[in-house]
This record gives structure tokens, C-alpha cells and sequence, in this order.
């Protein structure tokens, strides 16, 4: 239903038609996503207004072909580029409407400096030295990691232990109802429509109660060369991650973010194994767990966050990036979802204290920090929870 | 009233006759929704005067505004009709000592004086004539089922009530939908809808609005109230005052017959601008305690820009 028809499969005609539609294939050149529905609703607009009052043209164009804020900041520069033909590109855009996670960091730390270069865009081999973190990695891209190093068996027990370790935290009574046995409140549609098969009496009574279901699930997973310890862990983990139902989106990071969520759910173990060593590069890199959160707070935050999404983070907190940023993001984080998990290797150990600064910074945004360097801990986690939670 | 526009210079002067100041290019699609009869999708911050519009677009037609609010877990039920059981028994009941069949009572019971009207079912039987106009307010409130739902009946304006059949509407009402943009609203009903994003207002027109909705206010006065509200949204806030913390803060100081700004008066009231005891604490002592921006806030509106805001009397 996206699609407008394209460039090159069809020639467009001539006249003031043919150039509102290719205004909409350059705005869809540009990120937009324009609807065929909208190009007619244009079409449609233009027979009702002076299109000679260039302000109503653009309020016409701009009512159908835009469907959000960032597209509405964007749309007049690009409107002034395509309809003024000085040149074919726009002028520089004016910054989009301000976005929480998009506030640059006032502290004049190094890590606020590196945030607040972040809200530009990070491209090019070039611009990338200067994040930090980034350039410590012995190993990074030199050998590509042998990512089928652990016991295939491993991920059954993974899925299992996964499943009972974070269904209570996921599990939520939704105000819709459903069908119930005996509690909840009468459901008095169906006692009427039962009622008129026995002469209007309502022998039967029948019930609804509050529908459970569990909540969507963003697994974030710590990839990099201080998680190298714990491969034989984090690999299962991740893969098993495709127990837990539609609901559950993955992402790896080490010094960037990169979804995963599709190889895990549609593909076989194999081809899954091989894609995810292909699509992260960066893998056993150094760590960048505030610009990773920024970037999913950023690209996917408004998609997948809310009242009911559990995010769970594994990561041992030994982060490398900005202490500013990795503030910013986790709070961001809190406000928006239902709760954080932080699973960490390390909390296993009883003299363990959060020491690396990345974990004293990112603990008061934690709900649950539970240990987990093995699916055996993992198990034992879930035995707790499960216990409490009934 | 009547229920078209012939021109988008008529649309303008109509809201502001309604005392609704809006720039032209609200006008335009407010004035192409009524052509197309598409709805429209209406997002920006809290207090901008989203939902305002469904109301003054009401008075115009002089016509019902039909109100839905969304929360979650909002469904059918609620939104569209339901029957009512209570008197549905009581005429079983009185039907018993006639004897009648089960077809005829069936018949009977399920229909629609039966039927209790929800705002979407009340939206479309109400259209005979002088359609309503209908608000779906804060739709990013709903889920994902009744998201889907609307979709149905923002499509078509038509729904099935599986005893009775199909119901249309004969003239479609003005939908106007409403979103804080606390989440994405699905593309799907998107599409179906023409957008536009309600903007903090200028100087200019925050003073129009403050002159056309507080009567009997100073001039020099509502322009200092609307330069101190300018200069607070430009800092960094957790929530930013709106246009209806304006108009709420400027009723304020009519109320305590207040005629100008200084320490004490914004000390007094600041409540009816800030709503988070973070910003109220920011204000305080960033903002307050620094005397270059506090002279900023009371300096009142740069010169030049007061000259053409003589419009209104």
C-alpha cells in the first residue's frame, strides 16, 4: 500500500498532476513514506484551492503527503527545493522538533562532548575515531569470531529457563476482557442470547474476566570483548530468545546497535548463526552502552516502548563510551518502559560491587539487576522469581 | 450555518469569529477535510489547542459534538453500542404471560430500542441532515485492538450490529482525531486521514489568542504575559507550558486583579505554568535566580514585534 508508482516502470505524464507525483516519489526518495491514498488526496485537494496562493499549495501537499512530526519539520525545505528547481537538493533542513533523547548533554565532560556531537549524524570511517570507545578493540574485525562455539543443546535448556524466568515479569492483565470460567463479571451478552433458547429464562450464567497476555519483550545483549568470558552463554541465550514468543525484538551491541530480531524468529538455527556473525561487525569490539541505548531510544524508542514493554539489558557495565549519554538514555529508557531487567555476569559473586562506572551509572534506572553468567544461574534466578511471584 | 466552505478566507474568518485564531494552513485542511470528508489527524504537544478545534468547528456548523475518549482497553462495548440487558429481561418477562414465540421475541428484544448508543454508533445514526461532528480524543491512549477497530469505521462509516445489519451513515460527520504522540499510531489509520502538526504559537499569535479569549485585558499587559511565556519555552522543560497554561495564567492574574508582572506575582502563581516539581524547582533556580534571564522573562516583547499586533480591539 506504500507504493506509488515507480520512476521507471511508469513514465509520468506532463502537467501539474505528473509533478505532484513526482514530488511524492522525490519526498519517498527522501525518507518519507508516502501513501498512494495521499497522492490521490492531493490530487483530489488541488481542484478546490487556488493553487496560485503558494501558502494553500503547500498546506495541500503537506496535509497528504505528511504522517509525522519529523516529516512536518522536514517538509518545507524540501518543498522549497523541488518547487523552486534552483537545484534538485534541498537546503540545509532545519532541525527536527526536539525529541527527548535528542537533547544535547550539558555537562562538559568528555562524554558530554561525544553526546552532543551524536545528534548530527555519524557516517563515514572518517568522523568515527572520535567516539569513544570505539577505537579500543584488540580484536575487533581482525578475526571474525567461530560463533558456533558452544553446545547446541544448550539452547533448548536456554528457551526453557528464559521462558520461566521472565514470563512473571512479562504476564499482564489487560482491561479488555475475554471468556471466563466462573469469576470475573457476568457476561451478559451471551446469558441473553442463550437465554431466548428457554423461554427467556437465564438458566445458564456465563462470565468474562480480565484477559492476560504477556507484554512485549526488547532483549538489548552485550556482545563485546569483556562479554568474550561468557560466549558460551550469551550465544544460547540469544538464540533462545525465539521461545519467547511474536512479541520479543533482539538487538546485539557493542560499540553500535544492530536488530537481530529477524534472524532469530524466521530463520533455521543455522542460517540464523550465520547472518548474525555477517550483520554485526563489530563483534567482541569495545562497548558503547550509552550510544547503543541512544541509538535504540533514537531509531526504535518510539515504536517499541511503553507502558507494556520489558526491557531487558544483558551487559556486564563495563562500558567505554560517554557517562553523561549512558544517564540520559537509561532515564529516557526508565520513563518510557513498563520495567528494566539488567542481567549482569558479574552479580553472581557475593563481593560484587558496581564499580565500573557504567554500572553505578546506569543502577538507579534498573528495576530488577539480577546475576546471570550461565543458563545454571539463570535457572536458579528463574526458580526465585517464580517463587515470589506466586 | 452551512455545512460547506466555499473558500479557505471563510474557513479563517468563521474560527475567528468562534474566537479560535489559526493560521492558514490549519484553515486549509480543515477546509480540504470538509471537501474530501476525509478526518483529520491532529498531533502536538499538550495545550496547543488540539482538541479545540473539534469544538469550535462544532459551534460553526452549529451542530453536536460527539466526544470519545480513548483509554486503554477501550472497546466495542463502550465506543460503538451495546444492548441493554436489564430492560431486555424485564419485556421477557412481560412477554411470558402472552405466550409468545421464540422468533417474535427474539425479534423484539434485539431491536433498536434496545440498542444503547455509543459516540461512534450515536455519530453515525446522527448524521441525517446536519452531520455532528465527532472527537476521538488522545487515540495514542487506546491499543492496538481499538486502533484497528476505528479503522473500520473511519473507512466506511458503516458498522454491523450482527442482529440487526448493516447501519450507514447518510452524510459522513467531521472526524477529528487527536494524539499527544505518547506513541506511534499505526500507519494504516494514518493514511486514511490528513495530518497536520499543531506548533507552539509565534509571538504574534499567542498574543491574538490571549487578546480574543481573556475579555477585558490590557493590551500591554497580555503582550508581557505572552513574551514571558515565549521566553519560558524557550528553556528546557520537562513539560513546556502550552497555550492553555497561557490562557489558565493570564485568568490567574485577572482573578488576583494583577495588571503587571514582577517577583512576586510570578512567584505566586507560577503553578498555573509549570506542572512538574522539577521544572517549578529549574525555574527556580536557574532561571529565577540568574538575572539576565529573568530580566529576559519581565522585559516584555522585543520592539518591532508589538507594532502589528494591533489587530484586535
Amino acid at each position: 500500500m506504500k507504493s506509488v508508482p515507480d520512476h521507471q516502470s511508469q513514465p509520468v505524464g506532463p502537467g501539474l498532476a505528473g509533478e505532484v507525483i513526482r514530488f511524492a516519489l522525490f519526498l519517498r526518495e527522501k525518507g518519507f513514506r508516502v501513501f498512494q491514498s495521499g497522492v490521490h488526496d492531493v490530487l483530489r485537494c488541488l481542484e478546490r484551492i487556488e493553487i496560485s496562493r503558494r501558502d494553500d499549495f503547500l498546506a495541500a501537499l503537506r496535509a497528504g503527503l505528511v504522517s509525522s512530526d519529523l516529516e512536518w519539520a522536514r517538509f518545507p525545505a524540501l518543498f522549497e527545493a523541488f518547487w523552486d528547481r534552483r537545484s534538485r537538493e534541498p537546503a540545509p533542513e532545519p532541525p527536527a522538533p526536539r525529541r527527548r533523547v535528542d537533547v544535547p548533554d550539558p555537562e562538559p565532560e568528555s562524554g558530554g562532548e561525544a553526546s552532543s556531537r551524536l545528534t548530527g549524524r555519524m557516517e563515514g570511517p572518517g568522523e568515527k575515531e572520535w567516539l569513544e570507545g570505539v577505537a579500543y578493540s584488540p580484536v575487533s574485525r581482525v578475526e571474525k569470531k567461530d560463533l558456533g562455539r558452544f553446545d547446541q543443546q544448550d539452547i533448548q535448556v536456554a528457551r526453557l529457563v528464559l521462558n520461566r524466568m521472565i514470563t512473571p515479569f512479562r504476564l499482564h492483565r489487560t482491561r479488555r476482557f475475554a471468556r471466563s470460567r466462573k469469576s470475573g463479571k457476568m457476561d451478559f451478552r451471551r446469558i441473553m442470547k442463550r437465554c431466548t433458547r428457554n423461554e427467556g429464562i437465564p438458566l445458564a450464567l456465563y462470565f468474562k474476566g480480565k484477559k492476560k497476555r504477556p507484554r512485549r519483550l526488547v532483549v538489548l545483549a552485550d556482545v563485546s570483548g569483556s562479554m568474550e568470558r561468557y560466549a558460551r552463554f550469551v550465544m544460547p541465550f540469544i538464540l533462545g530468545l525465539r521461545g519467547t514468543g511474536s512479541k520479543t525484538e533482539v538487538f546485539v551491541f557493542a560499540t553500535r546497535l544492530v536488530s537481530v530480531t529477524f534472524a532469530i524468529r524466521r530463520l533455521s538455527l543455522d542460517a540464523a548463526l550465520s547472518r548474525i556473525s555477517k550483520e554485526v561487525p563489530d563483534w567482541s569490539g569495545g562497548t558503547r552502552i550509552g550510544y547503543a541505548l541512544h541509538q535504540f531510544n533514537l531509531e526504535h524508542g518510539r515504536r517499541l516502548l511503553g507502558r507494556r514493554t520489558v526491557v531487558v539489558i544483558l551487559s556486564d557495565g563495563w562500558d567505554l563510551g560517554g557517562k553523561a549519554l549512558l544517564r540520559e538514555e537509561m532515564a529516557a529508557l526508565h520513563r518510557e518502559a513498563h520495567c528494566i531487567i539488567w542481567l549482569n555476569p558479574l552479580a553472581g559473586d557475593p563481593d560484587y560491587r558496581p564499580l565500573c562506572h557504567g554500572m553505578k551509572v546506569a543502577l538507579p534506572y534498573v528495576d530488577y539487576f539480577l546475576p546471570a553468567d550461565s543458563l545454571e544461574s539463570l535457572r536458579r534466578v528463574g526458580r526465585v522469581i517464580s517463587r515470589v511471584a506466586a | 450555518m452551512s455545512a460547506h466552505f466555499e473558500s479557505i478566507d471563510q474557513v479563517m474568518t468563521e474560527l475567528a469569529r468562534e474566537r479560535y485564531i489559526a493560521d492558514r494552513s490549519l484553515a486549509t485542511v480543515l477546509f480540504l477535510a470538509r471537501c474530501l470528508e476525509k478526518p483529520v489527524f491532529l498531533e502536538g504537544e499538550p495545550g496547543v489547542g488540539k482538541t479545540e478545534v473539534a469544538v469550535v468547528m462544532s459551534r460553526l456548523f452549529d451542530t453536536e459534538l460527539i466526544r470519545l475518549q480513548c483509554y486503554e482497553g477501550l472497546d466495542a462495548a463502550s465506543a460503538l453500542y451495546e444492548w441493554d440487558y436489564p430492560r431486555q429481561l424485564l419485556q421477557i418477562r412481560m412477554q411470558e404471560q402472552d405466550g409468545l414465540d421464540r422468533e417474535r421475541m427474539e425479534r423484539t428484544i434485539y431491536s433498536r430500542r434496545f440498542l444503547i448508543k455509543r459516540p461512534l454508533l450515536e455519530a453515525i445514526l446522527g448524521s441525517d441532515g446536519n452531520p455532528p461532528v465527532l472527537l476521538i480524543d488522545e487515540i495514542d491512549r487506546s491499543d492496538e485492538e481499538f486502533e484497528a477497530f476505528l479503522l473500520e469505521v473511519l473507512a466506511d462509516f458503516q458498522v454491523t450490529i450482527p442482529e440487526i445489519g448493516t447501519l450507514k451513515a447518510a452524510d459522513r460527520p467531521l472526524v477529528v482525531v487527536t494524539s499527544n504522540r505518547t506513541r506511534d499510531v499505526h500507519d494504516a489509520l494514518k493514511r486514511r486521514c490528513l495530518y497536520h502538526w499543531i506548533d507552539y504559537p509565534s509571538f504574534d499569535k499567542e498574543y491574538r489568542i490571549v487578546m480574543a479569549r481573556i475579555p477585558g485585558i490590557e493590551k500591554t499587559f497580555a503582550r508581557r504575559i505572552t513574551a514571558f511565556m515565549q521566553a519560558l519555552r524557550g528553556e528546557d522543560f520537562l513539560k513546556r507550558p502550552g497555550i492553555s497554561e497561557t490562557l489558565d495564567w493570564a485568568r490567574a492574574l485577572m482573578a488576583m486583579h494583577v495588571d503587571h508582572l514582577d517577583a512576586d506575582v510570578v512567584a505566586a502563581s507560577i503553578g498555573c505554568i509549570l506542572k512538574y516539581r522539577e521544572d517549578i524547582r529549574k525555574f527556580r533556580e536557574e532561571i529565577w535566580a540568574d538575572p539576565e534571564k529573568r530580566a529576559a522573562c519581565l522585559r516584555g516583547p522585543a520592539e518591532g514585534s508589538g507594532g502589528r499586533t494591533s489587530i484586535q480591539s
